[in-house]
């Protein structure tokens, strides 16, 4: 690596990639700092240079010392010892997953004076001992301990010296309600979680003298009604997520913004004597049980109702969505929702922005119902539902669509009319065309053939587009090549040939093309290909997978992601083997190694196979 | 070349580097105090001390401004740091938002 072409435009995204996380970096400006950080991180012996330079790193600022700690620590470079050095400079520490870290770098970080933030979710090595550490630490405000399974009761007196703590986060750690009851005297508190552990109502009692908390996680305990209603103690609590909970009765809270009550069994929200209602903004209650979901409803302020979940909840009707004229975000996938429910959402469509109805039994009828009334929508998910072509003749009076989610429907990509008597066949995707916004397309797993898809190279905003069935064959490529904004092509499972995709002219703008189980493809058509595109990123099992690419998911369709709790995505972005890494380095420097065309000379050669394949 | 197209630095230790203007204008701190009007004493001068960079680092960070340059018309070469002064080099450039 050493005397390689430094900062020619492919090593500069990939330090910009590695930095943009780490520092505000905007194009152009701060590049020489960015490149600082990156020399300075470069290997073991850069930084047994600098190390030594102790009064310089005292004197550093914290924003530039914390990138230079952050870049340090995501490329495993970090040793508890060097961690001495930053004791003077450094604010926030970062150690999310790291497994290494264990009471020896805690040692080392008890030192740093000036700690406010401490990251250490996931360090499955921390223990009650380790957490010693910091007990004196008192800058210290926000403490993430998140899924730290050796942390216990004991673990938790050691933080309660730390008076000035604001956030600490719990979840899934081995405290008991004893430890829970300990926190009460931690009076400064305003972000707690304690998800996935088994607080008890007593404990939840005790914690009323936090009256400072607007922000509170007991997903997974064992509280009842018993505990819902001391809650009601923490006037400034504006975050509750009682998930996976007995609460059935959940009484007024009049500064609450955020609820969670998904798979609970619900029978009433807000009910008392206090007329002031709380103006929620959020709502989940997916997968919950109403028994009557009027009565459930029925003291439900929805004036800021913005975000509703109801997805694979349990209720028959629908007549209170009429109510909710502020809904941007709606889920009521799974549920009941058919044809005949359609009338309370209509009126409710003017502000919408999000809708998804996956696996319910809507025909396009009910589409046809919805067009027309939801000026505003942005993305709408069909998938798993009963629609077929109709549905694009009325999806096209949504001017303002940018994501269609059409997977596993019957959406063949004709529709057949009778035209004077006689029976016509025309394309139906060319309704797409009027859609000038659309930039997100999902069709796998329905019967599209190769010869509906042509309409498709006419939909100038499009980026990401998904296929996936067996009738799909290289034909499929061709309407592929004229997308001028395509970012991400998936024909998956497809019979696609090493001589079709090997005549595949990707369009300009393509940065990942998904071939996976296309299983006609042969490991030589592929490296081919991947040698004329170097650029492209190629997923097939023939292409060793890198670790960037987990970010390709059918949910990223929409804007928003729900809340935390229950179905918490672990951040696995540190957890990158550094010999992944260095394959990935490897093949960005081949490409800057030689052009475009020398690299077309070397396909004969063992060598390149070797490095490519 | 005339005067006013140049810019003087001057290091810790009172080295002068005088650089084009154009140069020093990748730097977003330099650019902002040699191009308002009249408003810092170094507008007029056409100089900028630095007490706080040292002439290596300095002498670094002018041959970065031309690299830069360079870089930004097509001509890709590399642009070594050494180890040694990596970390001033970081803090000048996080100075000059460079």
């Amino acid at each position: 690596m050493s005397k390689k072409i430094y900062m020619s435009m492919g090593r500069k995204a990939l330090i910009k990639r590695d930095l943009e996380s780490i520092m505000a970096y905007n194009e152009g400006e701060g590049l020489l700092t960015v490149m600082c950080v990156d020399a300075a991180c470069k290997n073991p012996q850069a930084i047994e240079i600098w190390r030594r330079q102790r009064r310089t790193l005292e004197s550093m600022p914290s924003q530039l010392a914390g990138g230079l700690l952050r870049l340090l620590i995501q490329r495993h470079l970090i040793t508890p010892s060097l961690l001495e050095v930053f004791k003077t400079c450094i604010e926030e520490v970062d150690l999310m997953g790291e497994s290494s870290v264990d009471a020896e770098w805690m040692a080392y970080l008890g030192a740093y004076r000036y700690l406010r933030s401490l990251n250490l979710a996931d360090c499955k090595r921390v223990t009650d001992f380790a957490l010693w550490n910091i007990s004196g630490l008192s800058s210290l405000q926000e403490v993430d301990l998140s899924r730290c399974s050796r942390i216990t009761d004991k673990g938790i007196a050691h933080l309660l010296s730390i008076q000035n703590l604001q956030k600490l986060c719990l979840p899934e750690t081995a405290v008991s309600s004893n430890g829970v009851h300990l926190l009460s005297s931690l009076r400064n508190l305003t972000y707690l979680d304690l998800g996935g552990i088994r607080v008890t109502d007593s404990a939840l009692s005790s914690l009323a003298t936090l009256t400072d908390l607007e922000y509170l996680e007991l997903w997974g305990s064992d509280i009842s009604d018993q505990g819902a209603a001391f809650l009601t103690r923490l006037s400034k609590l504006n975050f509750l997520n009682l998930a996976w909970t007995n609460v059935t009765e959940l009484p007024n809270f009049p500064s609450l913004k955020t609820l969670n009550m998904s798979q609970c069994a619900i029978s009433s929200i807000f009910h008392g004597e206090n007329e002031t209602r709380p103006l929620l903004y959020k709502l989940l209650v997916s997968g919950a049980i109403f028994k009557d979901v009027h009565r459930a409803f029925s003291c439900l302020e929805t004036a800021n109702l913005s975000y509703l979940d109801i997805s694979g909840s349990i209720m028959d009707e629908f007549h209170f969505l009429s109510s909710m004229k502020a809904l941007e975000y709606l889920d009521i996938s799974s549920t009941k929702m058919g044809d005949s429910s359609i009338d309370s959402l209509i009126c409710i469509g003017e502000n919408l922005r999000v809708l998804k109805l996956r696996n319910t039994k809507i025909t396009s009828n009910w589409v046809a119902a919805l067009a027309g009334n939801v000026p505003n929508l942005e993305a709408i998910s069909l998938s798993h539902t009963a629609v077929d072509d109709d549905v694009f003749s009325y999806i096209k009076l949504m001017p303002a669509l940018r994501g269609i989610d059409l997977s596993n429907t019957n959406i063949k990509g004709f529709l057949q009319q009778h035209i004077n008597g006689v029976l016509k066949t025309t394309p139906s995707l060319v309704a797409l065309q009027d859609l000038k916004n659309l930039e997100r397309l999902d069709l796998e797993d329905t019967q599209v053939r190769d010869s509906a898809l042509h309409p498709l190279s006419r939909l100038s905003e499009l980026i990401h587009l998904s296929l996936k069935n067996d009738f799909l064959s290289d034909i499929t490529l061709h309407p592929m090549s004229s997308i001028p904004k395509l970012k991400f092509l998936g024909i998956r499972g497809a019979v696609l040939t090493s001589a079709g995709l090997c005549s595949f002219k990707p369009p300009g703008m393509l940065e990942t093309l998904d071939l996976r189980g296309c299983w006609l493809l042969t490991n030589e058509g592929v490296s081919q290909f991947c040698r004329s595109y170097p650029w492209i990123h190629v997923k097939h099992e023939f292409v060793k997978m890198s670790s960037t690419d987990s970010n390709s998911s059918s949910d990223c369709l929409l804007p928003w992601h729900g809340t935390s709790g229950t179905c918490r995505p672990r951040n696995i972005r540190r957890k990158t083997p550094s010999s992944m890494l260095n394959t990935r380095k490897k093949f960005v420097d081949e490409r800057i190694k030689y052009s475009r065309s020398e690299l077309l000379n070397l396909q004969p050669s063992h060598l390149s196979r070797i490095t490519l394949s | 070349m005339r005067k006013e197209d140049t810019v003087k630095l001057i290091s810790a230790e009172g080295f002068e580097f005088v650089i084009d203007k154009k140069a020093a204008s990748v730097s977003n701190t330099l650019r902002n105090m040699l191009s308002s009007s009249g408003s810092f004493t170094e507008t007029q001068l056409g100089e900028v001390k630095f007490p706080e960079i040292s002439t290596p680092v300095l002498e670094k960070v002018c041959q970065y401004f031309y690299w830069s340059l360079q870089f930004a018309s097509g001509k890709e070469t590399e642009f070594y740091i050494e180890p040694e002064i990596t970390l001033e080099l970081m803090m000048a450039a996080n100075y000059l938002h460079t």
